[in-house]
């Protein structure tokens, strides 16, 4: 019994010690002096080491505790050493939430869509004359798009510094409707335009492959799991009938005005060709109760013929089919359209959008130091370290000037999941302001990597490749209008768009997570002479809801935006 | 057993209101010893947090100080007496939870009862240990199971065309009638084993002199088992019920939230599920909170009903 | 000893059914283990059921190279261990206070503690609490807000209220005080429901880490197995929502990383192992019968 005591008392001395260790993380920092100098330069004074911590609301698998060598490189060149604190959870907002009750805020925060609680809670700064003063390389990067940064009419100041790319061009298309590569192969290279091309690639094939691998073949299937019941089922509807990204909404280019999507009489027309497919026996039964991982293991199985979804969603599957060998039964994505003149404005794009950033916070312990270091960030020299890595060390300049990676990096990087943990590369990139792949840089190279046609191109499976020449294309965007056919949009995109009231948010919440999801598959499940009757339901249960009320809210924040921004006066 | 303060010459069934309060206090100075520091405890950590109920008459949002708060007063319960999703959701959280009494709490006695009866140590407890494994896979495993199971091409459709019930798969996760049976029979496989150790814990301090003497009179299984194993257990099992009545309303909403496909909504949303879709994830938390208070009263009411009728029935109470 | 034909059958059917309830709860742990050790873009063809496919031990060497997981470990045996002993001392003590019939204020104190089990103010109030007790960042947050639960408290007492009363009675008359009546007297008699409660307690210390989340999440002093492990869930499920090229997880993310559902089967396994071991431990306190000898007074 004494030796059970004294045990524990040892133990409770230990965690005492440790105890003791607690409460020196995440909050101190130092202020080194530089010995030996009496009156400081500006440099001097700009490269005092100095640390400033900082939260993201973004999980991020590759952080690397400033260790990198890209890492240190930062320090070296600044002086600053970031301590980041990623979001470890799902849900942001808690942890932000907490941050506000307890006054307890790092020295910068990304909040993402959720900074308005920091606002609210006056726990951020207001940058405008801070970037003015000491911001001479931020403002020449947003440039014209500065003012996007700005909060609202009521108070057109700004209070973060935009993430996400300025100048982007999207290489890669941003198309929804998949089609296997055997299909088309088989069909002799059919035009795929419309619907129709689509559900009859879909039904020929079919009607001669009713298995595939001794197992029942899918012609097309949907995914309906929680949040991805959005992606899957619904956001195709405006990609088909000539929308582009705006979450939930439409805006009418020509008088600004913004309507639910799904309200359109066009995506009516959409929504009635799933019934159709689904009367026709060519739509899974078991769309709307399967799981994420299920739809994953029925793509990767090959069976499957067509989905309509976003890139990122099937990639696991994908992957999957090309490393068991099944390169034919991968996907390829297709300018499906509700008809031949309605446009494919999928890769329309959204300027930049401006929603998000970093905000210097009100316990930040040097605002200007902070200031200066993010617009060091919006720097050449900055971009190419945090995009490239180190001269000589990951990379170097070609015979032709070009910028490459040195052969074992570029090796690494494709293979290596941990790459950007060990070197840094793309760690600092978001969300930090970015140039994005639109801007040559004073060596006519680009500031990021994968910015050339040619590196998309090397992705390819042989497959692929095969399927482009059949259409006479290289790549996936030559098949699609290019974001150059179109001006670019000058409201953003309204997903970025913030609603203070939360008596509209709930209601915009409601009709997203529980009227959809419960309304819209009983319309396409249904008879075909019974889908007007169900649409129409699930229209009035909607507006019921409270539908006009969010229309209204969201079309006051898209004419302040377009006002804040000098779209309109 | 109980002693209701009859013998006045037995100290520890003394009834205590005849003496003084000082006298009291000093008698019981080591009793009161042992539980002060954890009734401080309790009110620190349990009672002080429920100021938090005030948010609900709030527009609250974190970082302005209590004074400049919004109040909007009984705003939130109007609205979530009003909405009504609501009752369809209350709807839902009592049947579930009346079935998970029916199965989930009944199953796991039947249990530890038939385990009891195993004459062979090493089965016993390895068939014991078996039975508990479900409850350390996380809900999002076992949900992804019982999908794919129940699937048109899963193991239940096989089975049954196999056995000639039925000649084209069923679509069980899709049908509306079948959720609740669903859910419970996946936490019933889940959890039985879990929730049986704390019955097989009580039948252990059953006397086995008293089954010895049982065989003797010539009692078969189910008489001793009736006679003898249930009323040990019944104090246990009757504490065990009436906090379970009390939570009849608080059945959390993981394996609701994994196992709900967008058919089977209107079934399988519970009240826990609606806070989470319209309260917290819209950071409406004087929603969460009105929604929160409500069950707390009702969950306090029901415990006191049943502790009431478990008094009356079993002379077993809780509070 | 006799045994008749009801008998017999009776232990047929048991045995059988027994049999049956193993092999069914059994599943789902070996379906776990197999995808663990299977390869991660292999599982996402499906289709497995108890034996891997596919096998490999990468899923476990993702989990064991995290530079945390041994500390993690360490102070997931500490405040397990730590906050058992304390639990059970805290619930035995207020157990058997309030089965004394003689305390005045039984009524009182159960009542406390059990309606606690119903109402909560919230996480933000919660959090304050923590903040002004300085329990943020502190080892302690994870010992003394889940001291006590009523449940256990209401069960452990309702066993003492099975005990005969006549034991504390005759040690009362032999001079000991209520402290040595409780811990030498009841206490021992109850080493059944102590040890399922200690059992409830410590699995309850080893699997959490929400609290770790909340309290401790950015102090890698104090971090925790269960939350280490969450962690690397919750990045491997960091998907790329957009064609933008996030925090560098473009190209081999893509193509290799280990797949959330992989990791999640491998954590389980990892976590639910020591438990495993540990367990027939405590198994044997509640299996066996307790014999009551010392009962004639």
């Amino acid at each position: 019994m004494k030796r059970k005591i004294a045990l524990l008392m040892v133990l409770a001395m230990m965690l005492m010690a440790l105890a003791g260790c607690g409460g020196n993380e995440s909050s101190t920092s130092s202020t080194e002096k530089p010995s030996g100098t009496s009156t400081p330069t500006e440099e001097d004074k700009a490269k005092e080491p100095i640390t400033f911590t900082m939260y993201s609301a973004d999980v991020n698998p590759n952080a690397d505790n400033f260790q990198s060598p890209v890492a240190q490189k930062i320090k070296e060149l600044t002086g600053v050493t970031l301590d980041i604190n990623y979001e470890a959870g799902s849900n942001p907002r808690q942890t932000l939430s907490l941050m506000a009750a307890s006054g307890d805020y790092p020295d910068l925060v990304f909040a993402k869509g959720d900074v308005d609680v920091l606002k609210d809670a006056g726990g951020i700064l207001q940058l405008d004359d801070l970037i003015d003063k000491y911001g001479p390389n931020i403002k020449a990067l947003f440039g014209d798009y500065l003012p996007r940064l700005k909060w609202s009419l009521d108070d057109p100041h700004i209070y973060y510094v935009g993430s996400y790319p300025v100048y982007q061009e999207t290489l890669t298309p941003n198309g929804l409707f998949w089609l296997q590569h055997a299909v088309v192969k088989e069909e002799g290279y059919p035009k795929i335009n419309t619907l129709a091309d689509y559900e009859k690639a879909i039904k020929d094939y079919y009607h001669k492959y009713p298995t595939i691998n001794g197992q029942p073949t899918i012609p097309f299937t949907l995914l309906a799991d929680g949040w991805r019941f959005l992606i899957s089922v619904t956001n195709p509807a405006w990609a088909a009938t000539g929308g582009s990204d705006d979450g939930e909404w439409y805006v009418n280019p020509d008088t600004y005005q913004a309507v639910r999507h799904v309200t359109r009489e066009e995506e009516k027309e959409y929504f009635k060709w799933l019934n159709h497919m689904y009367n026709e026996g060519l739509l899974d039964p078991e769309s709307f109760t399967q799981k994420y991982d299920q739809y994953k293991a029925k793509i990767a199985s090959g069976r499957v013929l067509a989905m309509p979804d976003a890139q990122w969603e099937i990639n696991d599957a994908e992957v999957a089919l090309r490393q068991a060998g099944m390169e034919d039964r991968m996907h390829g994505v297709y300018p499906v359209m509700i008809s031949s003149d309605v446009k494919c404005r999928v890769n329309q794009s959204p300027g930049y959008t401006g929603g998000w950033g970093i905000s210097i916070s009100t316990k930040c312990k040097d605002p200007q130091r902070a200031i200066e270091f993010l617009d060091w960030m919006c720097t050449e020299q900055a971009q190419v370290l945090t995009h490239w890595g180190i001269e000589g060390v990951h990379w170097k300049y070609d015979e032709n000037g070009k910028r490459v990676f040195l052969p074992e990096i570029d090796q690494q990087r494709r293979t290596d999941t941990s790459f950007a943990k060990k070197t840094g590369i793309g760690n600092y990139t978001y969300p930090f302001p970015e140039w994005g792949n639109g801007k040559k840089d004073s060596t006519g190279n680009y500031v990021q990597p994968d910015s050339e046609v040619t590196d998309i191109v090397k992705n390819y499976t042989d497959t692929e490749k095969e399927i482009l020449a059949g259409y006479g294309a290289t790549t996936w965007m030559d098949l699609f209008p290019k974001p150059s056919e179109f001006p670019i949009k000058p409201w953003g995109a309204v997903w970025m768009y913030h609603i203070s009231d939360t008596d509209i948010t709930a209601i915009d919440s409601k009709i997203t997570n529980d009227i959809g999801p419960r309304l819209i598959p009983k319309a396409i499940l249904a008879p075909e002479d019974q889908f007007d009757k169900a649409w129409d339901t699930y229209l009035n249960e909607m507006d019921k809801a409270g539908l006009p009320k969010v229309t209204d809210a969201i079309n006051k924040v898209l004419q302040e935006k377009l006002q804040l921004w000098g779209v309109t006066k | 057993m109980k002693l209701t303060g009859s013998s006045a010459s037995l100290p520890i069934g003394n009834n205590p209101r005849q003496k003084s309060i000082w006298t009291t206090i000093s008698q019981q100075k080591y009793l009161i010893a042992m539980c002060l520091p954890f009734v401080i405890w309790v009110i620190i950590f349990a009672y002080v947090p429920l100021w938090g109920w005030t948010m609900a008459f709030q527009d609250y949002k974190p970082g302005i100080p209590f004074s400049q708060q919004k109040w909007v007063g009984l705003k939130y319960f109007i609205e979530l007496f009003q909405d009504p999703y609501f009752y369809l959701v209350l709807r839902n959280t009592i049947v579930m939870s009346l079935l998970g009494l029916a199965f989930g709490f009944t199953l796991p006695i039947v249990l530890a009862i038939l385990l009891n009866e195993i004459k062979n140590d090493l089965f016993k407890r390895t068939v014991q240990t078996v039975s508990y494994l479900p409850h350390f896979v996380s809900w999002v495993v076992v949900a992804s199971l019982v999908t794919e199971m129940l699937s048109g091409s899963g193991t239940v459709n096989n089975v049954l065309i196999a056995l000639g019930i039925i000649d084209k798969p069923i679509q069980f996760m899709a049908q509306p009638k079948y959720f609740w049976w669903i859910v419970t029979g996946s936490d019933v496989w889940k959890e039985i084993g879990w929730n049986s150790i704390i019955f097989l814990a009580a039948i252990s301090s059953i006397n086995p002199e008293l089954y010895e003497a049982a065989t003797v009179d010539g009692a078969g299984r189910f008489t001793k088992i009736w006679h003898i194993t249930l009323p040990g257990i019944m104090p246990t099992v009757m504490v065990i019920l009436v906090m379970s009545i009390g939570n009849l309303i608080n059945i959390g909403f993981e394996k609701q939230m994994l196992l709900r496909n967008p058919l089977v909504k209107e079934y399988a949303d519970v009240i826990d599920l609606y806070i989470l879709d319209f309260g917290i994830n819209g950071a409406r938390y004087a929603l969460g909170t009105a929604a929160g208070m409500f069950k707390s009263v009702i969950s306090v009411i029901l415990l006191f009903m049943a502790n009431t009728f478990s008094k009356k029935v079993a002379d077993v109470r809780v509070i | 000893m006799k045994r008749s034909a009801g008998d017999i059958a009776f232990d047929a059917v048991n045995y059988t059914l027994m049999i049956l309830l193993a092999m069914v709860t059994l599943y789902p742990f070996l379906h776990v283990l197999a995808v663990s050790l299977n390869d991660s873009i292999d599982t996402v063809r499906g289709g497995l059921t108890i034996f891997p496919r596919k096998f490999t031990l990468a899923n476990y060497k993702e989990i064991f190279a995290s530079p945390n997981i041994g500390w993690a470990t360490f102070i997931s045996v500490m405040r397990t261990v730590i906050g058992t002993i304390t639990g059970i001392i805290a619930t035995s003590m207020v157990a058997y206070v309030i089965s004394r019939q003689d305390f005045f204020a039984r009524r009182f104190v159960s009542g406390l503690f059990v309606i606690t089990m119903y109402v909560s103010g919230g996480m933000i109030p919660g959090y304050m609490l923590m903040r002004s007790l300085h329990l943020i960042n502190s080892f302690w947050v994870y010992i003394f807000p889940g001291l006590i639960s009523a449940f256990n408290v209401i069960v452990l007492r309702s066993y003492i209220d099975g005990l005969p009363l006549d034991i504390q009675e005759s040690a009362k008359i032999d001079g000991a005080n209520d402290f040595i009546i409780y811990a030498r007297i009841v206490m021992p008699l109850c080493t059944p429901v102590i040890a399922t409660l200690c059992l409830f307690i410590a699995v309850g210390q080893w699997n959490s880490w929400f609290d770790t989340y909340l309290y401790n999440g950015f102090n890698e002093k104090l971090t925790t197995l269960q939350y280490e492990l969450q962690k690397m869930l919750v990045n491997a499920q960091a998907q790329i929502t957009s064609t933008e090229d996030i925090y560098g997880m473009a190209q081999a993310q893509k193509l290799q990383r280990i797949s959330p559902d992989s990791l999640r089967m491998a954590m389980t396994i990892v976590a639910t192992l020591p438990i495993l071991v540990v367990y027939p431990f405590v198994q044997k306190y509640f299996m066996q019968g307790l014999i009551l000898g010392a009962v004639k007074s």
